[in-house]
C-alpha cells in the first residue's frame, strides 16, 4: 500500500532524466567528452587513415622536418611521426581503462563491505587503504616487473593493487552518509523493501560521484602507464607508443623538438580530456551545494 | 585515544610484517632457485657449474628451512644489515641512506614550492567562488594534473638548459641542478594542495565562527588571516605527508630523466640489473617510511587541531 502510494507520484521518464542530467553538466564535461571521443575514434581507425605503416623504417629519411610527405616529419629511424602518434595511444588507453574498471569494481565492493560492517573488519580494511594509498604505484610496478617481467598482466595488477583504494574510501563514505539520509528514513517508514531502497536510492546516488572519481583516476593512470613504458617497464620497443616515442626522442630533442612535442601533447590531451569529464561530472551547475 | 592509538599501531605492525614476508620471498618468487639467480646476475651465464651453485647455497644458508632464513634476514634487517648489493658490492643500507638523502631533499624542495604557492592561491580562490581567479585556478589544477612529468621534464630541459643555458639538464652537484627536477615534481602536488586548500577554505568560510568574527566587525582579510588559514590549512598536513611518502621512490621517472642518484633511480637500476638485496631493502625501506610518515602526520594533525582531541570517532 505504502509503496503503491509512493509510486503514484509521477515518475520522471528515462528521457527526461537524461535531459536533466545533461542540462546540469558543466562545460568541461562536453569539451572533455568531445576531445576524448575524437581521440578514441582516431586510435580505432588509425590503421586505415594513417599515411604510412608506423613500423616502416627508412634510414634515408631519418629526422626529416615536417613536409608535405611527412606532415609531422620522421623519427630517428625514418618512421613517419604522424602515423606513430595516431596509433601510439592504443596500449596506454587500454591498460588504463582496464585498470580503472577493475579498481572501481574492487574498490566499491570493499568500500561497501567496510561501511556496512564497521568494527574490526572496517578498521583492518581502512588501515590497509591508508597504507596502500601512500605507496607510489610506480614502486609496486617496479617490484612486480622485477618478479614477473613486463607485460599486460603485470601492469594491470600493479596499478590495481593501489588503484582500488580511493574508490573504497569513497564508497565507504557514501554508504555511511546515504544510510543516514532523510529520504532513506522516509522510504523505510513508507515500508519500501530493502532492494527497492538500494536500487532506487542508494545506487543512483553513488554512480555519479564514483564515475567522476573514475574519470579523474583514469587521467592519472594514463600518465602512470606512460611513465612505466617510458622507463622500459611497460610497452616493449618495436610497438608504437606515445611514452616510448618520448623516451626515444630524448637524444634528438634539440635537433627535432617536434619528436618530443607531438607524442607528449597526445598524452597531455588524453589525460586533460578525461580529467575534464570527471570534473564536469563532479559539479552540478543547477544546484548550489556542489558536491 | 590511547586504546585507539595502540590498536592502530598493532595493525600497522602486522602490515609491516606482511610486507617484510613479501620482500623476503622476492628471490623465490622470481622463479627458480635464488642461488642460481644470484650467480646468474654475477656471471651473466646460463650454464652454471652445479658445484658453485651448491657452494653458494650453503654459504648463504639457503639450505636451511625457510622460516629460519626469514627470521635471520629480519633480525639482520632490523639491525640495519640488509646485505650487499650484487652490482656495486656495497652494503645495501649505506646506499639506501645516501639515496634517501637525495630523494628527501628533492621531495621537500618540490613540496615546499607546492605549499608556498598552493596555500595563498587556494585561499584567494575560495574567497570569491566562481570569480576570475577561481576559474583560472581550477584550469591550472587540471592542466598540472594532466601534464606527464616525462613530457614536462624534457621540454623544460630543452628550453632552460639547451636554448637558454641557464640550468644544467642533468646531474646532481649544486642547487642549480635541483631547480628543474623540483619544478617538474611540484606540478602535481601543487595542483592537489591548491584543490584541497580551496575546498577546506570554502567550508571554513561558511562556518559559524567566521560569521561571528565578521559580525564583530573584523574585516574579511583579518578574518581569513586569523581564523581561516589555520583551519583551512589543516588538510594540507595530511596531504603533505602522503606526498612526501609518495615521492620517495615515486619520483623514479624524474630521477631517471635528470640522472639524480635518488631512491627511485636506485630501485630502477636494481630492477634492470636484477639486484635482489637492493630491491628487498628498497621496498621494505619505502614501505616502512611511508607508514612512519603517515602515522606522524596523523599525530601532528591531532596536535594542531584542537577539535580532534577527545574525538574518538576519527
Amino acid at each position: 500500500m505504502a509503496v503503491a502510494l509512493y509510486n503514484q507520484r509521477k515518475r520522471p521518464s528515462a528521457l527526461s532524466g537524461v535531459v536533466g542530467f545533461i542540462r546540469r553538466r558543466h562545460w568541461t564535461f562536453f569539451v572533455g567528452s568531445t576531445i576524448f571521443l575524437v581521440i578514441l575514434a582516431l586510435l580505432l581507425i588509425a590503421p586505415w587513415i594513417s599515411p604510412y605503416d608506423p613500423a616502416q623504417q627508412g634510414l634515408r629519411f631519418r629526422l626529416k622536418p615536417p613536409s608535405a610527405l611527412h606532415w609531422l616529419g620522421t623519427d630517428h629511424l625514418g618512421r613517419d611521426l604522424l602515423s606513430r602518434v595516431l596509433i601510439g595511444g592504443r596500449f596506454t588507453v587500454t591498460i588504463a581503462a582496464v585498470t580503472v574498471v577493475l579498481s572501481v569494481v574492487i574498490g566499491t565492493f570493499i568500500g561497501i563491505i567496510s561501511g556496512r560492517s564497521r568494527g574490526l573488519i572496517d578498521e583492518v580494511l581502512m588501515r590497509t587503504v591508508d597504507l596502500l594509498i601512500s605507496i607510489p604505484d610506480v614502486v609496486i610496478a617496479i617490484f612486480l616487473v622485477a618478479i614477473f617481467g613486463p607485460g599486460y598482466g603485470t601492469l594491470i595488477a600493479s596499478l590495481t593493487i593501489v588503484g582500488w583504494t580511493p574508490f573504497a574510501r569513497l564508497a565507504r563514505g557514501l554508504t555511511l552518509s546515504i544510510n543516514s539520509q532523510e529520504y532513506i528514513r522516509a522510504a523505510e517508514v513508507l515500508g519500501c523493501t530493502r532492494r527497492f531502497i538500494i536500487f532506487r536510492h542508494v545506487i543512483p546516488n553513488t554512480i555519479r560521484p564514483i564515475a567522476a572519481v573514475a574519470f579523474l583516476r583514469f587521467g592519472h593512470k594514463l600518465i602512470t602507464v606512460g611513465g612505466l613504458s617510458f622507463l622500459g617497464l611497460g610497452v616493449q620497443p618495436p610497438a608504437a607508443d606515445w611514452a616510448l616515442m618520448l623516451a626515444d626522442a630524448q637524444a634528438y630533442a634539440e635537433r627535432m623538438p617536434i619528436l618530443v612535442i607531438a607524442p607528449g601533447l597526445a598524452i597531455f590531451l588524453s589525460a586533460l580530456s578525461v580529467t575534464w569529464i570527471g570534473h564536469g561530472l563532479n559539479i552540478d551547475t543547477k544546484k548550489s551545494s556542489g558536491h | 585515544m590511547w586504546i585507539q592509538a595502540l590498536r592502530r599501531s598493532l595493525i600497522l605492525c602486522l602490515m609491516l610484517a606482511i610486507v617484510s614476508v613479501i620482500a623476503f620471498l622476492l628471490p623465490y618468487m622470481t622463479g627458480g632457485d635464488p642461488a642460481r639467480t644470484i650467480l646468474f646476475s654475477r656471471m651473466r651465464d646460463t650454464a652454471l657449474d652445479p658445484h658453485a651453485v651448491e657452494a653458494l647455497r650453503v654459504s648463504l644458508g639457503l639450505d636451511r628451512p625457510l622460516y629460519v632464513q626469514y627470521f635471520t634476514w629480519l633480525w639482520n634487517a632490523v639491525r640495519g644489515d640488509l646485505g650487499f648489493s650484487f652490482t656495486s658490492s656495497q652494503p645495501v643500507a649505506a646506499e639506501l641512506i645516501h639515496a634517501l638523502g637525495v630523494s628527501i631533499t628533492l621531495a621537500l624542495t618540490a613540496l615546499a614550492i607546492a605549499v608556498i604557492v598552493a596555500l595563498p592561491l587556494g585561499t584567494l580562490a575560495a574567497m570569491r567562488p566562481g570569480g576570475r581567479l577561481d576559474n583560472f585556478t581550477t584550469l591550472m589544477i587540471q592542466t598540472f594534473v594532466a601534464t606527464p612529468e616525462y613530457w614536462f621534464a624534457p621540454m623544460s630541459a630543452l628550453v632552460f638548459a639547451l636554448y637558454l643555458g641557464w640550468l644544467p639538464s642533468a646531474g646532481w652537484d649544486s642547487w642549480r641542478s635541483l631547480v628543474l627536477p623540483a619544478l617538474t615534481l611540484t606540478l602535481r602536488p601543487l595542483a592537489y594542495f591548491t584543490q584541497v586548500t580551496r575546498a577546506a577554505m570554502t567550508d571554513v568560510l561558511r562556518a559559524p565562527y567566521i560569521t561571528a568574527a565578521r559580525s564583530r566587525g573584523l574585516g574579511m582579510h583579518g578574518t581569513v588571516m586569523r581564523h581561516g588559514i589555520r583551519n583551512g590549512s589543516l588538510p594540507v598536513v595530511t596531504f603533505f605527508a602522503l606526498w612526501l611518502a609518495g615521492l620517495l621512490g615515486g619520483s623514479v621517472v624524474v630521477e631517471v630523466i635528470f640522472a639524480i642518484p635518488g631512491m627511485g633511480r636506485l630501485l630502477y637500476d636494481a630492477v634492470i640489473n636484477r639486484d635482489i638485496p637492493m630491491l628487498q631493502g628498497g621496498f621494505v625501506c619505502i614501505v616502512a617510511l611511508s607508514i612512519l610518515i603517515n602515522t606522524l602526520a596523523d599525530a601532528l594533525y591531532v596536535l594542531i587541531n584542537p577539535a580532534m582531541r577527545g574525538n574518538h570517532d576519527h
